[in-house]
């Protein structure tokens, strides 16, 4: 009887300890950064449009294909306030249906689309969660806000550029040493 | 599984499969090599990370790509934790199928550990399409050794708890010893493979007998049974668990500082050159294989899977014969098979 | 049928009032019908709190919070339960045997509620204080064997009648050990009256001269009751539900009466014979009671979180094979400690004795150090090397 003894002898042990349940929904588990939720189109407030600009990679990519979209000329860009020459003009996620991988986030270009936040997204109605653009933008702003989006290609810029800045003084301080050993 | 009794002892059974078949093997024709990742996550969806490692390795044999060393170390961490959480898993449902509901609850706390670390890293919990073609998607946060130094003595608690509470317990052993057993001639005739077939005798482990990725820099024990029953095979996983630990401390050790998670050379959709080949990988239900023919396209021409546990659930009918039909729940139990990599 | 319940209440309500009636001792029938329902109240409530008090007692031990959502804590959870039950639809399937079907549940609740009449509270709360209360109590307790059996054949399913004359089974074989152990405290004490065997204790309680019957005692009880490690008969991984497999709603809510009911009983009978019934210093004699049963409810709760299920052929081994001889074994040493007038000390010490040995016995057998399976180590070097 003696290992029942100490299996017993453990379960209250176990007993005194403090529960590790989390009451959900009133009491949510920290958000990991890189949690991948649903995708969402990112939005370009200084300009004023969406990132994307509906070149379909993603679209052709997805394992699901759960996204169709619509691709038109930029009237921004005619009037000169963008360069973007092609803008999105529809686009559509069946969120019911995304496998939630992340591949179009990885393959897209123009850095438009994220795996925001988003992971509570119950409907009543069956295929409720077609989301189209207005949605999507809506998620994304959401997750741009929250979590101090910076597009990767301006942080590619802002690296290269630091490198840049650095190899010049690199290099002055070569030239000094090599002045230094020469003395 | 359909049973065929006589009072209280089972004559025969027949295990009837096919009711979670996806096509797997059929949609991997069909979708880019990155594609398919997502499809073998989701096979043998208790141990992701060790299904991706096979693709992965299957796909840069073919194309003689060599996988950075810190994306190697780091792979090898993933799938030794995902070892850890799927054992976890069995240890409660063993507990739950003899009767006991404590262990299946403390497997979870300790898999929530390990699925918090997976979070973190690779952002899903369980379906993760980390692994790519020639190393890892990106690399893993700055924290990440921290974390999982961190996160190791409490594993190490938890498997000793569990220990404490259901290994030795009078009435587990009454249930599980000397119940269906196997010798070792037989498990190798019938194909077993994995903790199933060391139970009973037979020291065989791919990743010692046929090392991959970086499993020959680690020393670590093998644990082997002396009966092949119930207990044994149960016993085998606890063991492993902790052999687990001893590799992860020593790849946390081993592990460049930095360098590059992804092979260079490797561009946007691979193509692999026309050619076959098969990869062997220690996934926690025993040898998992990947035959992969490529006929030089950015889609596969054949893929074919061998799941373990279909191969194990061949061994189901010597063992259940002459067994009390209670006994048959534990053995099943006991073989720890996942019907996701069994149906595909 | 939601009409079930109230009837259930209704038959066993006029039962007890039959009983009491019987010595009818200048006791007008209102006190009879007012006492009757006052105990049918207090029993519910107590039931009541069971499940909650399982639920977040188990709870814990898994590291979880019980129920939470249902009011404060979760306590008006049992409320909610029993509100489900009894509104949920009560299926019959069309080939069951129709009066066997629902009498069964009455047959298993009944006798296990009018067994109360008799089980003192304190020293003046005992409905009847009848001077063959425990012959009563374990008659009484025996009937509903005969409600299970009642319900696995009138459900008219392979698994119902195999799970049927299992429970059957298990029962009868458990009956024994309780049966004895009773009546060696019963010779201990020389009366069979629940109220005196349990004064008749004073300050040392019966389980310091015989731990070794509150164990088999304990052991019966959870046995009697079908609970874990003894719950083969209605566990879902074995027999898919056993006897109760067809029933559903107000039917099935009846036989989980009982067994709740049941588990009183048991941790009751264990209070009043082994730890001194209501005797203690400072509160009040029910609140002593009270306390007492919950600990021995707490320990089968316990035990339910901790330990796997016992098999069928394991259940009887064990029943036959060990509890029947140790507790005629214990039933001889009373007897010889009575006739030979030997003192207390001589009993705690051989039934601890016995105790210890037979515990040491099973670890023995099954799992000490010598004995318990292994598993070796082989280093990966050597395995490389060869």
């Amino acid at each position: 009887m003696l290992s029942t003894l100490k299996g017993m002898l453990m379960t209250l042990k176990t007993s005194l300890r403090k529960p590790v349940t989390a009451q959900y929904p009133k009491q949510h588990l920290p958000m990991m950064e890189r949690q991948v939720g649903f995708p969402a189109l990112t939005w370009d407030a200084d300009v004023g449009e969406p990132y994307c600009v509906g070149c379909m990679v993603c679209v052709r990519m997805c394992p699901t294909q759960c996204m169709s979209g619509t691709m038109i000329d930029n009237p921004l860009h005619a009037e000169g306030k963008s360069t973007r020459r092609k803008i999105i003009e529809e686009f559509e996620i069946n969120l019911g249906r995304c496998i939630l991988c992340g591949l179009c986030v990885e393959v897209c270009n123009f850095d438009a689309i994220e795996m925001s936040h988003e992971h509570e997204i119950s409907h009543f109605a069956r295929n409720g969660r077609r989301s189209n653009l207005p949605v999507l933008l809506e998620m994304g702003k959401k997750y741009q806000a929250e979590s101090n989006w910076i597009s990767p290609a301006v942080k590619k810029a802002a690296i290269a550029a630091a490198k840049a800045a650095a190899a010049p003084a690199a290099a002055a301080e070569e030239t000094k040493e090599e002045t230094g050993e020469d003395k | 599984m359909v049973l065929w009794v006589d009072g209280e002892r089972i004559v025969d059974a027949e295990p009837h499969i096919g009711y979670l078949h996806r096509g797997s093997e059929k949609l991997c024709e069909g979708e880019l090599y990155p594609q398919i990742i997502t499809l073998f996550d989701r096979m043998d969806y208790l141990a992701n990370y060790n299904m991706e490692l096979a693709f992965c390795s299957a796909v840069e044999k073919i194309m003689g790509i060599t996988v950075p060393e810190r994306a190697e170390y780091i792979r090898v961490i993933l799938c030794e934790l995902n070892r850890i959480s799927s054992h976890m898993l069995f240890y409660g449902t063993m507990g739950l199928d003899a009767g006991a509901m404590t262990p299946i609850m403390y497997g979870f706390r300790e898999r929530e550990r390990i699925q918090n670390l997976f979070e973190a890293v690779s952002g899903a919990r369980m379906m993760h399409n980390y692994f790519r073609i020639g190393g890892l998607r990106e690399d893993p946060p700055e924290d990440f050794a921290e974390r999982v130094s961190g996160i190791l003595p409490a594993l190490a608690k938890g498997i000793e708890e569990g220990d404490k509470l259901l290994t030795y317990n009078e009435v587990f052993l009454a249930r599980s010893r000397d119940v269906g057993a196997i010798s070792g001639q037989d498990a190798l005739d019938y194909g077993l493979s994995g903790p199933s077939l060391r139970a009973s005798g037979i020291p065989d482990d791919i990743r010692v007998t046929e090392p991959y990725s970086a499993y020959d820099r680690f020393d670590f024990d093998i644990p082997v049974g002396n009966n092949g029953d119930t207990w044994d095979r149960y016993a085998m996983r606890v063991e492993e668990m902790r052999q687990s630990i001893r590799i992860i401390e020593q790849a946390l050790e081993q592990m460049p500082d930095d360098g590059p998670t992804k092979a260079t050379g490797v561009r946007g959709i691979p193509r692999p050159p026309e050619g076959e080949v098969y990869i062997r990988v220690e996934t926690p239900r025993g040898e998992m294989g990947v035959y992969l023919v490529s006929d030089g396209g950015d889609k596969p021409y054949r893929l074919k899977v061998r799941p373990p546990s279909f191969a194990n659930l061949q061994a189901l009918r010597p063992m259940l014969r002459g067994v009390y039909v209670a006994d048959a729940v534990m053995i099943l139990g006991s073989l720890d098979i996942v019907l996701g990599e069994v149906d595909r | 049928m939601i009409l079930l319940i109230p009837l259930a209440l209704v038959v066993a309500a006029l039962l007890s009032i039959v009983v009491l009636a019987i010595g009818y001792g200048g006791e007008g029938v209102f006190t009879i019908l007012v006492k009757s329902l006052s105990m049918l109240t207090i029993l519910s409530v107590v039931v009541l709190s069971l499940t909650w008090v399982e639920r977040k007692a188990l709870a814990r031990i898994q590291q979880r919070m019980g129920p939470m959502r249902v009011g404060p804590y979760g306590l008006l959870q049992p409320i909610a339960d029993g509100l489900k039950l009894l509104i949920k639809e009560d299926i019959m399937p069309s080939w069951v045997d129709r009066p066997i079907y629902w009498l069964a549940p009455l047959v298993v609740f009944v006798p296990s509620f009018i067994v109360w009449l008799v089980v003192p509270f304190s020293s003046d709360l005992v409905l009847r204080d009848m001077d063959l209360g425990l012959l009563y109590v374990l008659a009484m307790s025996t009937l509903s064997i005969i409600g299970l059996i009642m319900a696995g054949w009138g459900s008219a399913n392979k698994y119902g009648i195999i799970g049927g004359l299992r429970s059957a089974a298990q029962l009868i074989s458990y009956e024994i050990p309780l049966i004895i152990i009773a009546i060696s405290i019963a010779m201990m004490a020389g009366t069979l009256n629940l109220s005196d065997i349990a004064t008749g204790q004073g300050n040392t309680w019966y389980v310091l001269l015989q731990p070794l019957a509150l164990v088999i005692f304990l052991l019966a009880g959870l046995a009697e009751v079908g609970r874990s490690p003894f719950d083969i008969f209605q566990a879902e991984s074995e027999v898919v539900g056993g006897p109760f497999i067809e029933y559903s709603g107000a039917h099935w809510s009846i036989f989980f009466l009982g067994e709740y009911i049941n588990t009183f009983l048991v941790a009751a009978l264990l209070t009043i014979f082994f730890l001194g019934g209501w005797s203690g210093p400072l509160l009040p004699e029910l609140a002593w009671f009270l306390i007492k049963c919950y600990s021995v409810i707490l320990v089968m709760f316990w035990l339910r979180g901790t330990m796997p299920r016992l098999r069928i052929d394991q259940l009887m081994a064990l029943g036959w094979q060990g509890l029947v001889p140790l507790s005629f074994l214990n039933f001889l040493m009373v007897a010889f400690a009575m006739f030979y007038e030997w003192p207390d000390w001589v009993q705690s010490v051989l039934s601890l004795t016995m105790l210890i040995a037979a515990s040491s016995f099973l670890y023995m057998k099954m799992a000490s150090k010598k004995v318990r399976p292994t598993v070796r180590l082989i280093s990966a070097r050597e395995v490389r090397r060869a």
